[in-house]
């Protein structure tokens, strides 16, 4: 029987996945757009995206348009990379609990 | 957890991930304004160059309506995400309007220029255009605007110069003000159907 792969625990949580999937469909967005789409509150938006962050999945550009602050972020190669190996892990095991 | 309600969750991370995907595409495809208000330039061009001082309509109005679409577009894009469609929107038409200016430019200066030529170059610019863009967007109403404007563009060609002028009025109408209310109307019913289902 073929191992089943590992969901990466970074992209698994709910509001990380819906993070990257956004950035997926941009070039690059607003804190605040994300937190639109999101719904979620700027504490947890800031710590979910610090540990994307960190994982190297976003890159994160602040800058000053018309004298106001704004925080881009634009999603990684390796973000990109992590995210389609995150949904044909998904696939795999979807496919081997329907099989089951 | 039971394997049913593992696999439930599974799909719900994949219908998540499509409908975020979705969301960042959808949001920012809000064209119809640039078409009505390009429209309006054209009209202001073609009246002033018609009924007061000839040389400066064209330059005054076009350098004033890509100042006023620059403004525009910046405040629309502060509030929306930047897409690669978006960038390929903005690549083709400032590509089309700055080879149309120059060109336009350098023929009435020259003094090489009449209407004839005028709507030709045009139309041609604004049919490779529209052609461009509907092709990326798959929006068949916009390359109905091409063919029209390529169409005006080779009538111009054998026909007289009143009847040049009517065509050129013609298309602006029907690819611009027409086209672009059309745009409008369908973007802000799909953005009120995108805030229902959100």
């Amino acid at each position: 029987m073929p191992e089943l792969p590992e969901l990466n625990p970074v992209i698994h949580g709910k509001l990380r996945l819906a993070l990257l999937a956004l950035l997926a469909g941009v070039e690059e967005a607003e804190f605040t757009w994300l937190r639109a789409r999101t719904g979620s509150t700027d504490g947890n938006l800031g710590a979910q995206l610090l540990k994307l962050e960190e994982a190297g999945y976003v890159a994160v550009e602040k800058k000053f348009v018309q004298r106001k602050p704004q925080t881009l972020y634009r999603m990684t190669e390796a973000g990109r990379q992590a995210l389609t190996s995150y949904v044909q892990a998904l696939k795999q095991l979807l496919g081997a609990a329907i099989g089951a | 957890m039971n394997a049913n309600a593992e696999e439930q969750e599974l799909k719900d991370r994949l219908s998540l991930i499509e409908s975020m995907i979705a969301e960042g595409r959808r949001s920012t495809e809000s064209w119809g304004w640039t078409f009505v208000l390009w429209g309006v330039a054209y009209y202001v061009a073609i009246a002033w160059s018609t009924w007061g001082r000839a040389a400066f309509a064209w330059p005054v109005t076009m350098i004033a309506a890509s100042v006023l679409t620059g403004v525009l577009a910046s405040r629309r894009a502060a509030k929306h995400p930047e897409t690669t469609i978006g960038r390929a929107m903005m690549a083709i038409w400032v590509g089309m309007g700055i080879s149309t200016f120059i060109l336009m430019f350098s023929l009435g200066i020259s003094g090489r220029i009449d209407l004839h030529i005028g709507v030709a170059i045009v139309g041609a610019m604004l049919g490779a255009a529209n052609a461009t863009s509907s092709i990326i967007l798959k929006w068949k109403m916009q390359f109905a605007c091409a063919l029209v404007w390529w169409t005006a563009g080779a009538v111009s060609c054998f026909i007289s110069e009143n009847q040049a002028g009517i065509v050129f009025l013609a298309a602006i109408f029907f690819c611009q003000i027409v086209f672009g209310i059309y745009g409008m109307i369908s973007e802000s019913r799909r953005h009120r159907q995108d805030a229902s289902h959100a």
